[in-house]
This record gives C-alpha cells, sequence and structure tokens, in this order.
C-alpha cells in the first residue's frame, strides 16, 4: 500500500525540514537575548524598588516569584514582536516551509499513502460523522484524495453511543461510496486513553501508510490543506511532525466567541512569532497535524512515569512528550503557519474551559518529570518548562498578589527619586508588555486588513478588540484561582477523570453549576477586599484597593461574569467578535453546517428513548443487530459467565435499560450470541413479558425513519 | 408472486394470542423495510401456519414465540442458500446475510423475495454476497514498544517519596498540613 518516495521527495536532502543550526541558533540568541535583557531589566527595577530600605524575607520571596512572572511575560511580548515583524518584513521568512514547494509541485499527484485518524470517546456522533465527511468532500474535490483513508478509532464507553457510532459509520460510507476508504475500529478496553488508542492504530496499522493525520472529534480540516502537507512532508523529509494552527469556529457563546475572534486576530502572529524561535523544535499540539510514521512507531511509543497518578502514571499531554521524542529521534518538528484549512472548536462556557485546563493541567505538570530526562533536545527542555509554566504562573501569581498584600499591610516609606522613578518605569514597561503586542496587532490589522478588506469589519475588529481585553481582564483573575487550585489539586494527588469534552451549551445558562462553581471564588474576592479595606484604615491610604481593584472586581463578579459569557447573548447579530471564518465560511464549515442543520429537523423519540436510542436499535432493528454483530471481534472464550449473560439479558428484557449498569450493558454488547439472541428474544416475548422501555419502542419503531441508520445523519448521498 | 392465502385455522392457542403473534410479525416484518405490504402479509400468513404447527407441538410456549422462532428459521434457511460457500457460525450468518440484504439495497430492490429460497434471483445473491464490509483494512502488525527515559537522579528520589506518600494517605496530608501551618505561623510571626 505504501508508495515509494516519489519523484517529488527525489534527491532531496533527508534532513530537509529542519532548519539550518546556523539559522536556529541565531534566532533562539536573539530572541532568549531580548526575554533575558526584559526580565532582568524588570528584576532590577522591581529589586530598586523594593530593597530600599534592605530586603525583608517576603520582599526577597516576592522578587523570586517576580522573575518567571516576568519572564512569561517577556516570552508573550516577544513573540508577539517578533510574528509581527515576520508577517510584514518584505523578505519572506527563509524558514518559511510554504516556500519549499514550486508551482510544479502543487500540479503533482499526491501518491504517498495518509490515513486520517480521529481518535473518539463518546462524542456527538452527528457533529464527529458530519466533520468527517465534510473533510472527506473536501479531500475528494481536490482530486487528490485516492491516497487518504479515514479511520474513526473509537473508545467511547457508553452503549448507545457505540451502537450509533456503528449505524452512522455505515450510513457514511454507504451514502459517500466510501466502503474501504473509511474504516471504524472499536477498541475493547481503552488503554491508555487517547495516546494509547493512536498507538493502537500504529501497530495495527500503521505499517501502511506513510503519514498519519490526527484530528480531534471537534476538528474539521480542508482537503486542499491536507494534501498540501502531505506535499511538505514529501519534500522535507527531516520533518517528523507538522503542526498547523487550527482556528476555532462554530463557538456560539459569548465565551466561545471572544476566544475564536481572539484566536484569529492575535493568533497568527504568534502563530509567526513561535516558529520563529522554535524552528525545528516545535511543540506538537495532539491534533490538526501530520506524523511521519516510520519514526513514529519507532521512537514516540510512550512510557509510563514514575510513581502513581496524577503526578506520575500515564502520561496525559502525550503530544508534548512525542514532539520531544520525535526530535530526540532527530527529526524536525515544525509549525505550519496557516490562516485557513485548520479548525477546531472550543469549550462553550467557562467551566466547560476550567474542566479543560485541569485535565491540561494535569498533563503538563506531569512533565516536571521530563525536564531533567537525559538525551532531550534542549529545547525540548525549554517547552516542558513553558508548559508548565503556563499553570504554575497562576500560582505564582497567586503568590504574588499574597505577598503584596502582605507588603502593602507593612509598609516602608520609599523616600528615594531613584526608588520612584524605578516602580513608574517598571509599571510602564510591564504595562508595555501586556498590551503593546495586542495593540500592535490591532493596527496591524487596521492598516492591512489581513483578516477584512471592509475599512467596516476592520473598524468592527478594532471595538471588538477592545471588548475582548475587557473579558479576558474580567477573566483572567478567576482563571489564576482556578489554575493555582488545579496546579495544588495534582501535587496533593487529585487526580482528574477522562470525561468527555462538552462542545456546545444544551440549553441556556446553568445557574446552580456556575454557582457552585465560583461561590468559593467570590467569598475569597470579599474576604480579600476586606483585608484591602482594612489595609487601608491601617496604613492611612486606600492605594493598594485601589492598585487591586481589577482582581477584586473579578473575583467579586466571578458569577456574575460566568453567567454572561456562557451565555447565547455573543454579539454575533451586530457583528461583534467576528471571525473571516464567520463572515467567509469555508465550503468545509459550510457544507458541515448545512448537514448539522438538517438534522436539527429530524424525528425525536420521547426521551428515554433518545437517551438509550442506540441499544434500542441493535436490540430491535435486524439490520443495526446484524451490523453490530458482524463487527464485533470473535472470540473463542468470553471474559463472564454464559450464565451471567443470560441473567442479564432476561433483566434488560423485564425490566429496561435503565436496569444494568454501564458494565453489565458492555459485557452483553461484547458477546456476539447474546446480542443476536436478545434481537429474537425481544421479538418473541409476549407484551406482559416485556418492560415499558420495550413496548414503547416496538410501537415507536413503526414511526422511525426510513432507514434505520439515518437518524444521526444527513440524508446527502452523492450521485454515481 | 405466489397468490394470497388467508385460510389459517391453527388447531392451538387462543383468538388473542394468534392476534398478538399476528401483530408483533406485522412489526418484526416492517423492521426489515419492508414496504411491499403484499409481501409482508405473504410472509406473515406464511410464517403464522409454521408457527401454528410448531405451537400445536409445543403449546408450552406462546404463539408469537413460536411465530418468531419460526421467521428465525426461514431466514436461516435462505440466507444459508445465499452464504453455503462461506463458513459462518449461525450468529455470524444471520448477522451478514441481515447487513448484506440492506446493504445490497435488498428492502427496496428485492422485497419481494426476501425469505424466497426457491425464486431467489441471481443478482440479489451476488449482492448480498459482495455486500460483506469489514471495518477495517488488513493489518500490517507494527512494534512500537517503549523505550525507557532515563529520568535522572531527581526523580529517582522523588519517586520514592511520592511512593511513600501515595501509600500513606495520613502522611500525605500531614506534610500538607505542616507546610501550610508553616507558612501561616511565619505570616503571623511577621505581623505579631
Amino acid at each position: 500500500m505504501s508508495a515509494p518516495i516519489g519523484s517529488q521527495t527525489a534527491n532531496l536532502a533527508m534532513t530537509a525540514g529542519m532548519p539550518p543550526k546556523r539559522v536556529s541558533r541565531t534566532r533562539r540568541a536573539t530572541f532568549f537575548s531580548l526575554v533575558g535583557l526584559g526580565t532582568i531589566v524588570g528584576t532590577w527595577l522591581s529589586f530598586i524598588f523594593l530593597s530600599e530600605h534592605g530586603m525583608r524575607m517576603a520582599e526577597w520571596a516576592l522578587l523570586l516569584v517576580f522573575i518567571p512572572l516576568y519572564y512569561q511575560l517577556n516570552v508573550g511580548f516577544w513573540t508577539a514582536m517578533f510574528g509581527v515583524w515576520l508577517m510584514n518584513r518584505p523578505k519572506p521568512d527563509p524558514l518559511d516551509l510554504w516556500r519549499t514547494l514550486n508551482a510544479d509541485d502543487y500540479e503533482q499527484p499526491v501518491t504517498a499513502s495518509t490515513a486520517i485518524i480521529m481518535p473518539v470517546f463518546n462524542e456527538d456522533v452527528t457533529r464527529v460523522y458530519e466533520g468527517l465527511r465534510s473533510i472527506y468532500l473536501s479531500l475528494e474535490a481536490t482530486g487528490q484524495s485516492k491516497n487518504f483513508d479515514f479511520f474513526i478509532l473509537s473508545d467511547s464507553d457508553k452503549t448507545s453511543q457505540w451502537i450509533e457510532e456503528e449505524t452512522a459509520w455505515l450510513e457514511l460510507c454507504r451514502q459517500l461510496k466510501a466502503f474501504g476508504r473509511i474504516f471504524y475500529r472499536k477498541r475493547r478496553k481503552p488503554i491508555n486513553r487517547k495516546s494509547g488508542n493512536v498507538s493502537d492504530f500504529c501497530r495495527r496499522w500503521g505499517k501502511r501508510y506513510r503519514y498519519m493525520v490526527v484530528l480531534d472529534a471537534d476538528s474539521l480540516m480542508s482537503g486542499a490543506l491536507l494534501t498540501n502537507m502531505v506535499r511538505i512532508m514529501e519534500k522535507n523529509p527531516g520533518i517528523g511532525i507538522l503542526q498547523t494552527f487550527p482556528k476555532q469556529i462554530a463557538a456560539d457563546t459569548l465565551l466561545g466567541r471572544v476566544m475564536q475572534f481572539a484566536q484569529a486576530l492575535y493568533g497568527p502572529p504568534f502563530m509567526a512569532g513561535l516558529d520563529y524561535w522554535q524552528c525545528g523544535e516545535a511543540n506538537f499540539w495532539g491534533h490538526n497535524a501530520i506524523i511521519r510514521l516510520a519514526p513514529f512507531i519507532e521512537h514516540c511509543a510512550l512510557p509510563p512515569l514514575p510513581a502513581n497518578a496524577p503526578f506520575g502514571g500515564h502520561i496525559l499531554s502525550h503530544d508534548f512528550v512525542e514532539a520531544a521524542l520525535m526530535r530526540k529521534a532527530g527529526y524536525a518538528v515544525r509549525l505550519l503557519p496557516t490562516t485557513r484549512g485548520s479548525y477546531e472548536e472550543g469549550p462553550p462556557t467557562l467551566v466547560d474551559m476550567l474542566k479543560r485546563d485541569r485535565r491540561w493541567c494535569q498533563g503538563n505538570i506531569q512533565h516536571l518529570w521530563l525536564v531533567f530526562a537525559k538525551g532531550w533536545h534542549p529545547m525540548s527542555r525549554v517547552n516542558f518548562i513553558h508548559g508548565i509554566l503556563s499553570y504554575v504562573s497562576s500560582l505564582l501569581w497567586f503568590f504574588f498578589l499574597a505577598l503584596a498584600t502582605y507588603l502593602a499591610a507593612t509598609p516602608v516609606k520609599h523616600e528615594l527619586a531613584q526608588s520612584f522613578l524605578a516602580e513608574k518605569i517598571l509599571l510602564g514597561v510591564t504595562a508595555m508588555l501586556i498590551f503593546l503586542p495586542k495593540t500592535v496587532i490591532l493596527l496591524d490589522e487596521v492598516i492591512t486588513g489581513r483578516m477584512f478588506k471592509p475599512l467596516r469589519l476592520r473598524l468592527l475588529t478594532f471595538f471588538s478588540s477592545i471588548l475582548d481585553t475587557i473579558v479576558f481582564t474580567l477573566m483572567a483573575p478567576v482563571l489564576m484561582v482556578f489554575h493555582a487550585r488545579f496546579v495544588i489539586y495534582t501535587l496533593i494527588g487529585k487526580s482528574v477523570s477522562w470525561v468527555t469534552q462538552r462542545r456546545k451549551i444544551d440549553g441556556g445558562v446553568n445557574w446552580s453549576e456556575i454557582i457552585l462553581t465560583f461561590a468559593s471564588v467570590t467569598l475569597l474576592g470579599v474576604l480579600w477586599a476586606a483585608a484591602g479595606v482594612a489595609i487601608g484604615f491601617k496604613v492611612g491610604t486606600f492605594a493598594f484597593l485601589v492598585w487591586i481593584s481589577p482582581i477584586l472586581t473579578s473575583l467579586l463578579t466571578s458569577i456574575l461574569v460566568a453567567a454572561l459569557v456562557s451565555g447565547s447573548r455573543s454579539g454575533k447579530r451586530v457583528s461583534i467578535f467576528l471571525t473571516p471564518e464567520e463572515y467567509e465560511p469555508p465550503t468545509v464549515l459550510k457544507n458541515m453546517q448545512q448537514n448539522l442543520d438538517e438534522i436539527k429537523d429530524r424525528l425525536q423519540l420521547p426521551p428515554e428513548l433518545e437517551r438509550h436510542f442506540g441499544l434500542m436499535q441493535v436490540c430491535l432493528d435486524p439490520y443495526v443487530n446484524g451490523l453490530h454483530v458482524s463487527l464485533l471481534r470473535r472470540r473463542r472464550t468470553i471474559d463472564v459467565s454464559r450464565s451471567y449473560l443470560d441473567e442479564i439479558a432476561h433483566r434488560v428484557i423485564t425490566q429496561g435499560p435503565q436496569s444494568l449498569n454501564p458494565q453489565e450493558l458492555k459485557a452483553l454488547m461484547h458477546d456476539t450470541d447474546s446480542v443476536t439472541n436478545l434481537h429474537y428474544r425481544l421479538w418473541s416475548a409476549a407484551d406482559h413479558e416485556l418492560a415499558p422501555f420495550w413496548s414503547t419502542a416496538i410501537r415507536q419503531y413503526k414511526l422511525a425513519p426510513t432507514s434505520p441508520f439515518v437518524h444521526t445523519l444527513a440524508k446527502q448521498e452523492i450521485a454515481g | 408472486m405466489e397468490a394470497v392465502n388467508i385460510q389459517f385455522a391453527p388447531a392451538t392457542g387462543t383468538e388473542e394470542e394468534w392476534n398478538e403473534a399476528y401483530a408483533r410479525l406485522a412489526d418484526y416484518f416492517r423492521s426489515y423495510q419492508l414496504h411491499n405490504r403484499i409481501r409482508r402479509t405473504q410472509l406473515i400468513l406464511e410464517t403464522l401456519r409454521k408457527a401454528a404447527g410448531a405451537h400445536a407441538q409445543d403449546p408450552s410456549r406462546t404463539p408469537t414465540a413460536h411465530a418468531i422462532e419460526q421467521a428465525r428459521l426461514m431466514l436461516r434457511e435462505w440466507l444459508g442458500a445465499i452464504y453455503s460457500d462461506l463458513n459462518l457460525s449461525e450468529a455470524q450468518l444471520e448477522a451478514t446475510g441481515r447487513l448484506g440484504f440492506h446493504l445490497a439495497g435488498g428492502p427496496v430492490r428485492w422485497p419481494q423475495f426476501f425469505l424466497d429460497e426457491e425464486n431467489m434471483p441471481d443478482d440479489m445473491a451476488e449482492a448480498m454476497r459482495s455486500a460483506l464490509r469489514t471495518s477495517g483494512p488488513g493489518m500490517s502488525v507494527s512494534k512500537m514498544t517503549p523505550r525507557d527515559i532515563d529520568l535522572g537522579l531527581i526523580p529517582d528520589v522523588a519517586e520514592d517519596t511520592f511512593g511513600k506518600l501515595g501509600r500513606h494517605p495520613i502522611l500525605r496530608y500531614s506534610v500538607l498540613f505542616v507546610i501550610v501551618f508553616g507558612v501561616l505561623g511565619y505570616l503571623y510571626s511577621l505581623f505579631a
């Protein structure tokens, strides 16, 4: 299956794609010199201010906490600055991977075999398959889809979800005439979660393909970008992982839209800046990336970490480690600056965002083990440290504010002009580090119109940017409190469970969830404000309260802010936070949205049947039952006894699906004979022997759609 | 198509029971997406007749149970003829056959030949045989073995510590409380 390296890679150095050491070193020397200089200047100014009357322990502690925070601020600042510079300089970037393709390359057929894999875990089946359909059709439209295969790799542990995935797979293949092109695999045991799922694919089918494109359940990629990524990999055999910039799409809450707007506006310069200094040692973000399979299989299998979860055990944030292992094996990990063709969806509410961050935090903290491991490229260590710092900095910021509160309560009089000057310069520089990147990027957009050409939309972008600054300012301290808490949870051994990420809100604002989540933050705000007032009375000035008021405002209003950003009043009607993908949706997105809209109008069954729809289908429908049994792996022996399976089958018939726990349902559904017999036993049972669920189900089944397979998918058959 | 003969007089079972069996069979064959009502009625009656015979021999089971069992036997025989060259277990034969009929477009293209072993069109049998699907391509197994990462000295020490703390939650929380109260005590001493 795997085609030999074709004309596109002939006469290429096998290290092509790995930036020359000279360039990488020069860039990093420049970048980290500026970051280091900024950090040293900030620390020095801070020291001058604090040390006027000698340094107390608390002042030393404050300075110690200040250094990593200021370093992080400088990294962000200079990344953005280099990004804006790269995007505007007349001479093209010599490391720009797009330049490795010439006009002829775009005409060449794509011959390399590529697997597009989508690991899923209890995701919205309709969204997964409609996204996949859209990607498939987009790829077909390029005329270069012949060597691409699709794999849905399921770890779903909800029975109904599993059956719905199977039926949707069959129906999608039938509608697209894509049997033998789109495959479905369900693991019996979800060992090592997503990374285990990907490894399982690699072990089974990895040899058949030269490349693997990893997608998330909410990913969307255009065919043009996919084919060009393969072309770039073919021209650059030195690249092991090529990561695109997935832009957020399809948000319908204020938080989602603010995030996707900010990402659309500030993301490209930050990506360009990251590419500038990361060079061949970039990071892998786990999806919307293409991977060279042979070295991935050989070098990137993940060992467990020492100690138990949450700090050790299975590596959660596997992507960073895989990138480091790939680089250790001698292959470059590169970022591909893109503005179109690579998309994902973000969390809809603040609570969902925090749930996601909790997992990411634990994963990143685990990397502490790896920072000092032997054999990494130094930049891989830097990437680990930056990942850890992205959450630990919240705890440091919290410490910084706590120490600042203590110092405000025990003030020393600043009299030296040098001290006042240092304070003012420090404040000015810090404000510049925070706001200048946004300002420069915004000006760049207003002048160049990279996102929007019409002047009206550029002005709207300007106003939206001001509003997004307000939203993020209100959210940042709340995120700080939670991230600090997550870091502590991880350190004291509280692990996270693997849960499905919610990508859409199911109804209105969930007030009880918000109040329960943010009440403690509000209480912290109240206590801190009280401390601020007390300090004010004690020292005779309320300067500290004024200084800390933005933080306190955020904490005190956290419940309202969380409710506001989680609502569906997102400014879409008045074109605030408009992104290019909303203004002019790419075909791949437009197709998916149309199909999702079609599904919304489908016949809805009673809620109980809807909840167990997959189970109802596999038990009652002869075709779905046939499909499920056909897809089950034949096993000579079964894990549980036959009498146990008969007992739970009897229970499900007479008492309904709710009488079985998830493990019992799973055991039943994994056994071919049980699934086949259950179908006949249900149809054979007299009405009085059946649980009310089944009586209703049989009655309702007459009303079900023409094909049992179209409940979760749009009907968009391709001709021919 | 055979003429529909609606004479049906079971020797055992009540009228109510046979009506229930009739209704269940109607629903069952409808679940096969057979929209040809005449063929459906033919199948129901044929099945009921066979079920009546079976019920006479074993009245302990309901007519509905006999009817569905007869439908299953008829399906097995019919599929057995189509997939005779494949070595399939009963469960596999039924699953493969039902799915094959669906994927071949059977309910729309050949509803009148469903369960009709004698008049089976060749193109239908061929379409059902060629509709066998697998969920994945042939495997091409690779080894993907994790290589040990030399984490150095610090993780060794940390592992011992975490291992110990992990086994003794009381010790873990004691360490935490000592740290927290240590910091609080220090802050108090500063203010005092």
